[in-house]
């Protein structure tokens, strides 16, 4: 276990709304391993960007808190951390890069200086043509055409999946051992989202560095991941090796969540199958299993209690009561049968 | 973008025309004007010169003859049509010459020159305490939002904008001029100004001129406060923010060097209409502390139908305003990159 490089125990982490406190990530634990890759995956709202903002430290203020939990980063606790210790963390040893690459760049600053400010940030002792240098050195890396005239140019004049990456160039700057990836590929067209997709993948085999890969989508998960999350409703429902979790997955969300992706041999002109209900309000959460209301197993014992975490094997877990007795699983990719029943 | 900067000169041409000849035909139409004040003045001078007998009938009678008026009339120029004369006025303003006073029989330019520095003086240093407060507080109030220093400068803010700038300045001067006798009660400076040494000469300057500052100050004051603790509230919350303390940028530096700047588009939108402000003054705000600026001049003007003064005035003006608009752009050009004016 020392290869671990980042471990989340028990992380809680609320926001103060009209409505009272509303914990948005609910006792979730989870750990990074060194040079490997974490997919974090739900549906919006299910907490999955505010553990990443936990452990960036970087929930929206006063309303985000963390109740809990321990972040153990290289041995250091995260959470108790003084602001600016935090400062000499963020962007240099865990980095991060959003969902929305059209706003996540200032649009009255040059390429050329927002990628130089964390070089100056980070290395002071760096001289602006050093810093331009290695800002040059970044774009070029990162593959955007023409870096020389791209670092005078401002963020509104190059296209979404050219500022995206900028913000990769800007948050790998400092080689981060720590890369968090929030939907880094929602907003962009298919063809783009690839070729960022292989970048992200490259410069990791390069850098060595781990990457946490935040997504609702499976097909991400698949391509770019050693170990998945799955959560709901702001707690873990399912942690399994990627394999494990498309070829044994034992949560029913997991079932539902591989059930509704499209494939090439399911039925033409047919609804997708979906998972029926709503995802229980923040606000109002049931006594038990929070995916009760949706699940097809659901039974008596599902609603008196929230069901516990349950080791299938070393490496997997799923907070079911049945998460041992559900049928095998028949892979998606035949495209026959109720998976979900 | 130059293309774009020319056009706009070349619309101030025909703006400059409407504006104009809007106010010169509204001379034509109102009551009063030169003459109607000379025959009052003729009726009052009979009056009092025609002693107690027959006074009321010489009230009723017309005291000047119709040649008279019809020379008063070509003296004025409002024997000619409409058109012809603003014509006529327009070719004399291009020629730098905005005409002479009806009531002063003084050049009209002259009788604005002279009064320029004083409203440059109160304009540039209410714009310049405007903006130097205002940003400062609406940044420290987007900060500490909803905190009890936001709450209760918001409260005075809000009542500064509610009531307008001369009903304070009215209230300054009852209670700090007349009750406490802590100002003057008006004027820009004392009578005996002229012996007093350079220093002591400053400091009376200062003395007359906090009140008026103060009303001048209190109405752009709120919307200033609030446009800049509002834009950098909503620049805090963007995306680009955090991205920015993602970069391990301290909270301060991300303020300062991100979110400022973009907060400051909205404001540099209306930074060149200030120049009108400056140079025009307030007609009522110079009125209530007798400052004899622009404003005063305008105000009157209009009172006595000083009609050469009041278009003189609004010559001025509405070049600045239009100036100023131009300004306006090109300082939203210079902070924002994105706007290019093509």
């Amino acid at each position: 276990m020392n290869d671990v490089i980042l471990n989340v125990e028990n992380l809680t982490t609320a926001f103060d709304t009209e409505e009272g406190q509303l914990r948005a990530v609910d006792d979730v634990s989870f750990f990074l391993r060194k040079g490997r890759n974490l997919g974090i995956v739900g549906e919006s709202g299910c907490g999955k960007s505010v553990t990443a903002l936990s452990i960036m430290r970087l929930l929206p203020k006063p309303a985000g808190n963390i109740l809990s939990g321990k972040i153990d980063f290289k041995g250091t606790e995260i959470i108790s951390l003084p602001a600016g210790d935090m400062h000499a963390i963020r962007g240099n040893q865990i980095a991060m890069i959003f969902q929305e690459p059209m706003t996540a760049l200032n649009p009255v600053h040059t390429i050329g200086r927002q990628v130089g400010e964390i070089f100056s940030l980070h290395f002071p002792e760096m001289n602006d043509s050093d810093i331009r240098k290695a800002s040059l050195e970044m774009l070029k890396k990162v593959g955007i055409p023409e870096p020389l005239k791209r670092m005078t140019e401002y963020p509104h004049q190059i296209s979404g999946g050219m500022r995206q990456r900028v913000m990769i160039a800007m948050a790998l700057a400092c080689r981060p051992d720590i890369l968090i990836a929030d939907e880094p590929t929602t907003a962009l067209d298919v063809t783009i989202q690839a070729q960022i997709l292989n970048l992200i993948r490259d410069l990791q085999a390069e850098t060595g560095m781990s990457v946490i890969f935040i997504t609702h989508d499976l097909g991400v998960i698949a391509e770019l991941c050693d170990e998945v999350v799955v959560m709901y409703a702001g707690q873990v429902v399912e942690t399994a090796p990627i394999r494990e979790l498309f070829h044994n997955p034992r949560h029913p969300y997991t079932r539902g969540l591989l059930t509704s992706i499209p494939t090439l041999d399911s039925a033409h002109k047919k609804p997708l199958k979906v998972i029926h209900g709503v995802v229980p309000s923040l606000d109002d959460l049931p006594a038990g299993c929070r995916f009760e209301n949706r699940c097809p197993h659901a039974r008596e014992i599902c609603s008196t209690a929230p069901p516990p975490l349950v080791d299938i094997n070393p490496n997997h877990a799923a907070g079911c009561y049945f998460a041992k007795d559900l049928t095998p699983w028949k892979p998606v990719n035949t495209g026959s049968g109720d998976n979900n029943g | 973008m130059t293309a774009y900067f020319i056009r706009r000169t070349l619309l101030i041409i025909p703006t400059f025309i409407g504006i104009t000849l809007l106010v010169f035909s509204i001379t034509r139409f109102v009551p009063g004007g030169p003459i109607e004040r000379m025959i009052a003045e003729a009726q009052r001078m009979q009056v009092e010169g025609g002693g107690g007998a027959g006074a009321g009938a010489g009230v009723q009678r017309q005291p000047l003859s119709d040649e008279q008026i019809e020379f008063l009339k070509q003296y004025y120029g409002f024997d000619k049509p409409l058109l012809n004369s603003y014509l006529a006025w327009l070719g004399k303003v291009i020629q730098g010459d905005l005409g002479i006073s009806t009531r002063y029989q003084d050049p009209v330019w002259e009788m604005i020159r002279s009064r320029i520095p004083i409203s440059l003086y109160f304009g540039l240093i209410a714009m310049a305490l405007t903006y130097g407060v205002c940003i400062p507080l609406g940044i420290v109030k987007a900060i500490r939002h909803k905190t009890a220093f936001d709450n209760v400068s918001s409260i005075i803010v809000f009542i500064g904008y509610a009531i307008p700038g001369w009903v304070i300045g009215i209230y300054l001067l009852v209670w700090l001029a007349g009750w406490w006798d802590v100002f003057p009660l008006g004027d820009l400076v004392s009578e005996n100004f002229d012996e007093l040494p350079l220093l002591q000469k400053l400091l009376d300057l200062a003395w007359h001129s906090v009140l008026p500052v103060i009303a001048y100050m209190i109405g752009a004051f709120a919307a200033m406060t609030f446009l800049m603790k509002n834009t950098l509230m909503d620049n805090l919350a963007a995306d680009y923010v955090r991205t920015a303390i993602a970069k391990g940028l301290p909270f301060r530096r991300a303020v300062f060097g991100h979110a400022l700047r973009n907060s400051l588009i909205p404001i540099a939108t209306s930074f060149g209409n200030n120049i009108s402000v400056i140079l025009t003054g307030s007609f009522l705000i110079e009125k209530v502390f007798n400052i004899d600026g622009m404003g005063l001049l305008g105000y009157e003007s209009v009172l006595e139908r000083d009609y050469p003064v009041v278009l003189g005035v609004l010559v001025i003006s509405s070049l600045l305003f239009l100036i100023g608009n131009i300004l306006s752009d090109l300082c939203v050009a210079v902070v924002d990159p994105r706007v290019q004016f093509d």
